[in-house]
């Protein structure tokens, strides 16, 4: 029992170890069930640990044990009823048989509430219930459900024809309506399962597809979820590169400060001297390509860049078509959405100008970029058969630590048409393509790397 | 406490309630059911929650209950081994080494030659580095103590991720290691708490050894009967009020609400100013005992009519 509990918790998203389950049989051990409140603070200290946890522990707790301590009560029962045995699946044949005698039907007859729940619990223990994964196998479940418990006698007596004399008509009626609420049910007791064990199928695997699906192609519908899967990832991230820093700041030992400082006392080393490790402030520039074809993809990189601001402190950014504009405080006074909208409304309108947009960028930040800037570009290289810059970028590379390109078409799509990404993928240091978020984060996570 | 013995738990648990409110401390259900269990499995507790809601009182209750010492460690940045665990009485050993040179003589005397010498000299390592010349620091005080010790590991999120590590070993088995000792192992393991006031996420692998607990802001009773305990000679309607008022607060949007620790500090006060009941002037003029932000302050001010409405009318 307490293992299918777990289930259903590690199907919501609480994590659970061994260990845990371990801990919490103890507890359980120490605890007994009588209480279910007691129960529930108990375990959820074995098992929940931290607030959210505990949140969906609660929810999960309620909803498992509510069923579960029902079917309790019956089991007291059915001791005196069968033999008790280790293996909880042969207990429940055993139940099944034990009550082989009494059919649904005579159940239902004698409306025995406690035996009906009986034979409901085990049957919902011989289909393994817990093993439900998807909605559309409600139905499934429903049927072997009801066919365990022998719906088909019922159904036997309901259709076979008799005499036609007014009490049993009525008997049909009673019959059929018991019938009616039975399979409500165990649609009810299904339903319950299905939210314990899948509560998070759904969504983890949405996650998962989305993770690898390419940014231009991702719906507006899902731009929620994309959000929160931007900004986890972006956390992760930031504590992965952040521990490193603080790492860094230390230092090594100075020795020759440090013997020089400790002669007043004889030599002895005793006042020991650290060399602190120059914090280098990276700084990057991100230009993104706004243009139709492009903007999706940039709507998500300008996120991420953003999320991560706590790595690489210092971003600017800038959003361009034809004209090249900056982008930098627009983000940071507004909220992701708002700026995001803005951004593309008032620079996505027209056709691209790489040499244009290229030299203008030389002209403003130039003179800004020095050898710690890591000049990001995001763009499908398309110039509409224009001037490429690839001269102007050529001279941003010479003065900047690194340029770096990303693509969001796949390989094989550049240099055909009006694609320029040869000579504008000579003028830089790695020419990646970027098309799903994984490949967005590797990417940010080699910047910080080397950044950081 | 009682000892686990044939009580059932329920029955352990109601009577650690019970005993923990003689030390002054009320305890929900929940932190009745921790401490029974973390004796019950020889577990740590790791306890969150927002700051002043009792987290440290609670380590502080239980040492009182248990009648054994109260070893604290506070946590900070740069905490190591050297001030949590051990340190070698350095000016003992340079003592020890002088007498030593005074006595060498006399002990070298019958030596036949070198290897004698050395010899001889080998039997005073072990001394040198022996408990007599440890500084026992409160983690090993904790293990040392003879008949268990309750250890209070503050605000665990202060220090470094390196210490959270280095804690593992003491955690799961109660015990550890001194290079030049060996391995220390308590006999009675202490009763160890742990509290973070969730300023970093505490790493799995320390989850994972210890019971959760997370004490919340208290309920409306449970702060009544906590102010009652420790203030016998507050009139029920004064702290009824309170309790109501501290709650609703509770309920704005601050950047931080007051806990419990708060809430006695201004009924202490309000007391001091022999006030019967909330007044507008009397709240205004204390309400920077309950907040801690001048931003709190001035967006509540226009409110704290409304609230003493409130508060007086449910009471």
């Amino acid at each position: 029992m307490l293992s299918d509990f777990i289930k259903a918790l590690r199907s919501s998203n609480v994590t659970v170890s061994t260990a845990e389950s371990i801990d919490a049989n103890k507890v359980l051990a120490t605890v007994g069930i009588e209480n279910k409140l007691l129960l529930k603070h108990a375990l959820s200290m074995a098992l929940a640990k931290g607030i959210d946890d505990k949140k969906i522990f609660n929810k999960c707790f309620d909803l498992f044990f509510d069923q579960n301590m029902r079917l309790d009560e019956t089991k007291d029962h059915d001791r005196q009823l069968s033999v008790e045995s280790e293996d909880e699946h042969t207990k429940a044949a055993d139940v099944l048989n034990s009550l082989e005698g009494e059919t649904l039907l005579s159940i239902l007859e004698s409306d025995d509430q406690i035996a009906l729940q009986q034979l409901l619990a085990a049957a919902v223990q011989d289909v393994q219930l817990q093993n439900i994964r998807i909605f559309t196998q409600r139905g499934v479940y429903m049927r072997r459900i009801l066919e365990k418990i022998g719906i088909d006698t019922v159904d036997e007596r309901l259709y076979t024809p008799t005499d036609n004399d007014d009490a049993e008509k009525s008997d049909f009626e009673t019959l059929k309506n018991l019938k009616a609420s039975l399979i409500e049910d165990v649609a009810n007791i299904v339903d319950k399962n299905l939210l314990l064990y899948t509560a998070n199928g759904a969504n983890n695997l949405r996650q998962e597809i989305l993770q690898k699906t390419p940014l231009a192609r991702i719906e507006v519908r899902d731009f929620k979820v994309m959000k929160q899967l931007v900004s986890k990832l972006a956390k992760k991230l930031t504590s992965i590169h952040s521990r490193r820093r603080r790492k860094a700041k230390r230092g090594y030992l100075d020795v020759r400060q440090t013997i020089r400082k400790n002669i007043q006392y004889d030599g002895i080393m005793f006042d020991t001297i650290w060399k602190r490790v120059q914090i280098d402030r990276p700084k990057v520039i991100a230009i993104c390509d706004v243009s139709g074809s492009v903007s999706q993809v940039a709507r998500f990189l300008l996120l991420f860049l953003y999320s991560v601001s706590e790595i690489i402190p210092k971003v600017r950014s800038f959003a361009f078509s034809n004209v090249l504009g900056e982008v930098t405080e627009l983000f940071e006074n507004n909220s992701a959405e708002v700026a995001l909208a803005e951004t593309i409304k008032k620079w996505g309108s027209g056709s691209t100008d790489y040499g244009g947009a290229l030299s203008e960028l030389e002209r403003v930040v130039g003179h800004e970029i020095d050898h710690r800037t890591t000049v990001l570009i995001l763009g499908d290289a398309r110039s509409n058969y224009g001037d490429p810059g690839h001269l102007a970028l050529r001279r941003i590379h010479n003065r900047a630590k690194k340029v770096i390109w990303l693509n969001p078409e796949p390989r094989s799509f550049w240099d055909t048409g009006d694609s320029e990404m040869q000579k504008l993928g000579a003028c830089c240091d790695r020419v990646e393509p970027c098309r799903t978020l994984n490949h967005l984060e590797r990417i940010i996570s080699d910047i910080a790397r080397t950044a950081a | 406490m009682p000892k686990l013995s044939k009580l059932s738990s329920e029955e352990v648990i109601n009577s650690a309630k019970k005993e923990l409110e003689g030390h002054g401390y009320i305890a929900s259900d929940e932190i009745a059911t921790a401490l029974y269990l973390a004796q019950a499995l020889i577990k740590p507790i790791l306890i969150e929650g927002p700051p002043g809601v009792g987290k440290t009182e609670l380590a502080i209750a239980t040492s009182k209950l248990l009648g054994k010492p109260l070893i604290r460690l506070q946590c900070y940045e740069g905490l190591d081994e050297s001030k949590a665990l051990y340190e070698w009485k350095y000016g003992k050993q340079l003592l020890y080494t002088q007498v030593l040179k005074e006595k060498l003589s006399d002990i070298l005397e019958d030596a036949g030659d070198l290897s004698q010498a050395v010899d001889k000299l080998h039997a005073f390592d072990d001394v040198f580095f022996s408990e007599d010349f440890v500084e026992p620091r409160p983690l090993l005080k904790a293990l040392w103590e003879k008949n268990g010790a309750v250890l209070l590991i503050d605000e665990i999120d202060k220090s470094d991720q390196e210490f959270e590590a280095f804690l593992l070993e003491i955690l799961q088995d109660y015990q550890i290691s001194i290079p030049e000792i060996g391995t220390v192992r308590a006999k009675v393991p202490p009763v160890v708490f742990l509290t973070s006031n969730n300023t970093r996420e505490i790493g799995d692998a320390l989850k994972r050894r210890c019971l959760h607990l997370y004490i919340p802001f208290p309920e409306h009773k449970l702060e009544q009967k906590i102010i009652r305990t420790q203030m016998p000679d507050v009139p029920q309607s004064l702290s009824k009020q309170i309790v109501n008022f501290v709650q609703s607060l509770r309920g704005m949007d601050l950047k931080k609400l007051p806990s419990i620790s708060e809430t006695l500090d201004w009924t202490r006060a309000l007391v001091l100013l022999n006030a019967t009941e909330l007044e507008p002037h009397l709240v205004r003029s204390t309400l920077n005992l309950l907040l801690k932000f001048q931003d709190d302050i001035e967006h509540t001010n226009p409110e704290v009519p409304t609230l003493i409405r409130n508060a007086i009318k449910d009471s």
